[in-house]
């Protein structure tokens, strides 16, 4: 489907970024491109989707989106001030339960591209 | 080789959370944008009305098709079978009423004996003699219209009209 964003870069967190010279690519960088060759990313990404629907993250945050509309204005809402309105919230609630398994999955990607 | 990194797996989770939270976002945003969250609510409210409508539609007291004498259109309102508003005929200017207007107009127009007869005996006698019957029948030589037909064995020789309607209307 056209909306999923397997390829969007990470979101930056605030980071120091006053240094001019070229960068080596990150370990973050080549497990990335590692897991998006393999398919991995994908997968992860509609095994978490599949968690967070069934546990009511995903309408939660539909209501939070809402919310945000009607205040904003249907009109002038942009899809950054829904991001960085549930993006707080979001992290924040997401079901141990499938923060373990994903991490878990994670996990036995990397120990298997480390070999 | 490096170590199974705990925060990398960390970040790369983070990663495809924020990934979800801008589908998510983006969703919701193109549901506001095109309006279909109202739209979402005025189905259920349509949904709601119209289960609304049904249960007083099954409700005994009200006069239905299958109860009550009458049949009552989803207006509540009922109609008699035939309709009774009138108004003037624009071919002789009588009042008729709507539900005869069909067989009047049969008559007044020229398909009925009488109009036959009478369009007859309003033309010259010259007219006559070329043209049997009314002058409406002799439009077309090939026309199948009963007129037409009758009017082939004379004008005055047509026996045995029968009209399903039972009122005739005298000119």
């Amino acid at each position: 489907s056209r909306r999923h964003s397997v390829n969007r870069p990470p979101t930056p967190d605030v980071r120091d970024d006053d240094d001019d010279r070229p960068k080596k690519p990150s370990l973050l960088e080549i497990v990335n491109i590692k897991l998006i060759e393999s398919g991995e990313k994908e997968r992860l990404m509609e095994l978490v989707r599949e968690r967070l629907v069934e546990c009511g993250w995903k309408d939660e945050m539909g209501a939070l989106c809402r919310a945000v509309v009607k205040k904003n204005g249907r009109e002038n809402v942009t899809v950054d001030d829904l991001v960085r309105a549930i993006t707080p919230k979001g992290r924040a609630s997401i079901p141990d339960s499938v923060k373990a398994e994903l991490l878990q999955r994670i996990q036995t990607f990397l120990v298997s591209v480390a070999h | 080789m490096f170590v199974v990194d705990l925060q990398l797996s960390s970040d790369i989770f983070r990663d495809l959370l924020d990934s979800i939270v801008v589908d998510v976002a983006s969703e919701s945003h193109r549901i506001a944008r095109l309006g279909l969250d109202r739209n979402l609510d005025l189905e259920e409210e349509e949904l709601r009305l119209s289960a609304e409508a049904r249960a007083r539609a099954s409700d005994p007291s009200h006069s239905g098709e299958a109860n009550g004498k009458y049949i009552v259109d989803i207006f509540g309102q009922s109609h008699p079978a035939i309709a009774n508003e009138i108004f003037d005929c624009m071919n002789c200017g009588r009042s008729i009423m709507a539900g005869r207007f069909a067989p009047h107009l049969e008559k007044c127009m020229g398909k009925g004996r009488k109009a036959r007869l009478k369009a007859t005996r309003s033309t010259t006698a010259a007219q006559n003699r070329y043209t049997r019957g009314s002058p409406l029948s002799t439009q077309t030589p090939y026309s199948n219209s009963t007129s037409m037909n009758r009017s082939s064995n004379g004008s005055s020789a047509i026996a045995g009209d029968d009209y399903s309607n039972g009122n005739l209307e005298e000119p």
